[in-house]
């Protein structure tokens, strides 16, 4: 494949000046290069954390001193040999996972936020620190282990098998995260919740990117202490993993390379002015960071490829085609939501109140009621089981009981947000494949050219316009567009039940009619149930099939489009006339 | 056993003196200030100035938080403020600050270990046991502060204003209020109090470029678990404070040193909305 030929001439040109370096370079450089490799793998699992996933951290440095401590500890008590290093391995990549993953829950779960996993990422090094001080002789307490037996090969060696492996894992990283998994780490970043409300189980996936690359530091710290034959607490400690920081920042995150030239130059550069320049050094980097944070938010090298790319145009590759049609739906009339004395409390406050109500497949039902009235709180309480206070929903006939929305959505359940919730930094076609992920699992290599869409989907695609933006990122559509494609999102999960929270707010005459024609074929030929929150009268009376007025948090009128629409109650909501609470019908 | 209690409320003081300037700033701005510690550390060196130019205390402490207000001031103006859509970013900036306040400290005043005199020394006499004067200031000191803290938000206009900033910010806008400048105020006046902490702190705890970071994880945690109340930061001080005294004293201080940071972290996982709103 000729779009191939580059980078892979540009690997092999960056192995052959690995290869021919040792012998150029005086030894003392030779030696800084060798820990500035592993010290760059270390921040590529920044970059992947933070770059990529979004989870700014400042812990990887903990993983790293687990591999030179399981290195060290192993060959100072059992001395040097074939099953020590492989015992040493195994250790280092046990114990960095099982950190990881106890790390990885208490920073990730439902609800979690992103600067409370940054700061438990900041207490990981902290305690692993002081547990290695307070380990004796067996972690050598803040000295560290020194004068064991280690690898015996030529410094030139070294570097060669340090380079490569930082080749070898910078190819890999850019490889995965240019891939269809690479841009689901991506979507995570961008919209966390957009991907719960996608059936993705996000926090599971942010553990298991910080248990490899856990594991992947893990390593670079186990060869690092191989090569110096020491271990210090520094190499756990939570300065390293702010540094770690500082390399991917400066160079630029999102980007693999910019942060392992990031790696390089300040590794280099700290060795040689360190020295010369006490404190002025750092005062530099700490002034380099703010620099670049104000004014070059993706860094150095993110700065040149944005000078780079300005001109070149997207080209156009993905191509549209229908999925495999999913079973034909089995009973059009089936029970779609079923919700049984529904409360929902802050404290003495009831914002929903007994709410009652049952929806059939083909049902566009529409849900009104003045501001206030709970109409958003009844959508999450619908679509996510650890909303509501009493009660009992159940979607498709699956009790959602506590679940959280990815399992909701697992259901049959697709929640379109009131602002237009897309991937921003992604394209059209990737925001729509990464909809797709529970149908289609991502390539974890490669980038499918293809994108298969259910009917729903592909004609909401169709209709709008998106079919000829496939691969414009999401950021540069209209209002409208990104409607648009957060309808063709959450269709694309097959949907049984719909909830729409005003989708046509800010919507052009044209763009509102198009909506209205693409629900009611939703619901009358794929015979979906919609739930729609609206305020437009018009609108709802135009497409609704029945309508439930929700007033003070109780369910005030269920009823026909004509009962509901000529009723005193809603006339009075809407004329803005006072009614008094007894005179709800509950 | 007296000790140990009177321990554990003047520990449960200092952690409330030193996290309460971190906590307002998280409340209005929902960021963490990693350059809180530096700016424990600039108030520290106030003091220090002040003990060598011979100033009595009752001017030093204003003279540390007016330090620690303008570089937070300077800082709100010229980082933070560019990084309000940045919530993370700003973080890291500012922990980039607190890099070359630190190194510029060691530039001024060397990187050795120095010691300011309490301004009241000795002992006192209470319930049958002797116990240092100073730390029993830092109770006065801590109801002081949350005195006047409670008294700023609940009766002045800017404390209303601040409190429409914390609940909605957008609201507070359109309804004509300055939220640019609440949130100067609030980094400057989070800022000018880590300042003084450092200033309050200086004569249990020696003088050092770098004195300030053993205190930020912990004060990070309180404020996390507290969520943006003064009150629940109160009692996660009163309690957390405790616990530390009793490991550092009873099970060993190192794991002492490392209670509050852990029993946070778990109590975070198991009640994401922390103490705020127990």
């Amino acid at each position: 494949m000729p779009p191939l030929i580059v980078p892979a001439l540009l690997v092999a040109l960056a192995a052959a000046v690995i290869l021919v370096a040792p012998l150029l370079l005086d030894t003392y450089l030779v030696n800084i290069l060798v820990r500035a490799c592993f010290v760059a793998i270390a921040a590529i699992t920044v970059d992947i954390m933070w770059g990529y996933c979004g989870t700014l951290t400042f812990g990887q440095s903990a993983f790293f001193g687990i591999g030179a401590y399981a290195l060290a500890i192993m060959f100072t008590e059992y001395g040097f040999g074939t099953w020590q290093i492989f015992a040493a391995i195994g250790a280092a990549v046990a114990v960095a996972a099982a950190v990881a993953a106890f790390t990885g829950w208490l920073s990730f779960y439902p609800g979690s936020t992103p600067l409370y996993a940054s700061v438990i990422s900041l207490v990981v090094p902290i305690v692993l620190v002081q547990i290695l001080y307070s380990g004796g002789t067996f972690t050598g307490s803040s000295s560290g282990l020194v004068g064991f037996e280690s690898f015996d090969l030529e410094i030139e060696t070294w570097l060669r098998l340090a380079g490569l492996g930082l080749l070898a894992t910078a190819v890999l990283a850019l490889v995965v995260m240019r891939s269809d998994t690479g841009r689901l780490l991506s979507a995570l970043r961008d919209n966390d919740s957009r991907c719960t409300y996608l059936g993705i189980d996000t926090s599971r996936l942010r553990i298991v990117v910080l248990v490899l690359s856990a594991i992947v530091s893990a390593l670079a710290g186990f060869f690092y202490a191989g090569f110096g034959a020491v271990a210090a607490p520094e190499n756990a400690s939570f300065a390293f993993g702010t540094n770690l920081v500082i390399m991917v920042a400066l160079g630029g995150r999102g980007t693999v390379i910019g942060p392992v030239i990031g790696a390089l130059c300040i590794e280099v550069a700290s060795a040689y002015l360190a020295n010369s320049l006490p404190y002025v050094w750092e005062l530099i980097v700490g002034l380099a960071l703010i620099i670049v944070i104000l004014v070059f938010p993706d860094g150095l090298l993110g700065a040149v490829m944005r000078l780079v790319k300005r001109g070149r145009s997207a080209v156009a590759t993905t191509i549209l085609q229908p999925a495999i049609a999913a079973t034909a739906v089995s009973n059009p009339d089936a029970v779609a939501i079923e919700v049984r004395a529904l409360g929902k409390h802050y404290g003495s406050l009831a914002v929903l109140d007994g709410v009652q109500f049952t929806a059939y497949r083909g049902e566009l039902l529409s849900l009104v009621g003045p501001n206030g009235a709970g109409k958003t709180t009844l959508i999450r309480c619908l679509s996510d089981g650890r909303e509501r206070s009493t009660g009992n929903v159940a979607i498709a006939g699956h009790d959602i009981a506590r679940l959280p929305p990815d399992r909701v959505v697992r259901f049959g359940l697709g929640r379109k947000f009131q602002t237009a919730s897309v991937f921003e930094t992604l394209t059209v076609a990737e925001c729509l494949r990464v909809a797709r992920t529970h149908a289609d699992p991502p390539a974890l290599t490669s980038r499918s050219a293809t994108l298969a869409l259910p009917p729903a989907a592909m004609s909401v695609v169709e209709r709008s316009g998106l079919g000829e933006r496939l691969d414009e990122e999401a950021r540069n559509l209209s209002h409208g567009l990104k409607q648009a494609l957060e309808l063709a999102m959450v269709l694309s999960l097959e949907p049984d039940v719909l909830l729409l929270d005003e989708p046509t707010a800010g919507l052009t005459r044209a763009e509102r009619q198009g909506f209205a024609d693409i629900l009611t074929t939703l619901a009358r030929r794929d015979r979906l149930c919609i739930l729609l929150v609206e305020h437009d009268l018009d609108f709802v009376r135009e497409i609704s099939s029945r309508i439930i007025v929700l007033h003070q948090g109780r369910l005030a009128l269920d009823g026909s489009v004509d009962e509901v629409v000529n009723s005193e109650l809603v006339r009075e909501i809407y004329t803005g006339q006072h009614v008094s609470h007894a005179e709800v019908p509950a | 056993m007296l000790t140990v209690a009177l321990d554990a409320v003047t520990t449960a003081a200092m952690l409330f003196i030193i996290a309460a300037g971190l906590l307002i700033v998280f409340g209005v701005m929902k960021i963490i200030n990693f350059a809180h510690a530096a700016f424990l550390t600039v108030g520290a060196y106030a003091a220090l100035v002040g003990a060598h130019l011979n100033l009595p205390w009752f001017l030093v402490l204003p003279l540390a938080f007016v330090a620690g207000a303008l570089c937070g001031g300077v800082t709100e103006i010229v980082i933070v403020r560019r990084l309000y859509k940045r919530p993370l970013d700003a973080i890291l900036a500012t922990w980039g600050l607190g890099i070359v306040l630190g190194q510029l400290i060691t530039l001024m005043f060397g990187r050795e270990v120095q010691f300011v005199q309490a301004p009241i020394s000795g002992t006192v006499h209470l319930f049958g046991a002797d116990y240092s004067a100073y730390r029993l200031v830092m109770i006065v000191a801590a109801v002081i502060l949350g005195l006047l803290f409670t008294g700023l938000l609940n009766g002045t206009r800017l404390g209303l204003s601040t409190k429409a900033v914390i609940m909605n910010e957008m609201l507070a806008q359109g309804l004509g209020v300055d939220s640019s400048r609440v949130r100067l105020i609030t980094f400057a006046l989070g800022s000018g109090l880590a300042a003084l902490s450092g200033a309050l702190i200086t004569p249990l705890s020696s003088v050092d470029p770098n004195m300030g970071v053993p205190w930020l994880i912990g004060a990070f945690m309180l404020v996390m678990v507290s969520g943006g109340s003064l009150l629940a930061l109160a009692g996660s001080c009163a309690v957390l404070g405790t616990l530390q005294v009793l490991v550092s004293t009873f099970v060993n201080p190192i794991l002492g040193g490392l209670t509050i940071a852990i029993c946070a972290a778990i109590v975070l996982r198991i009640r994401p909305e922390g103490f705020a709103r127990a």
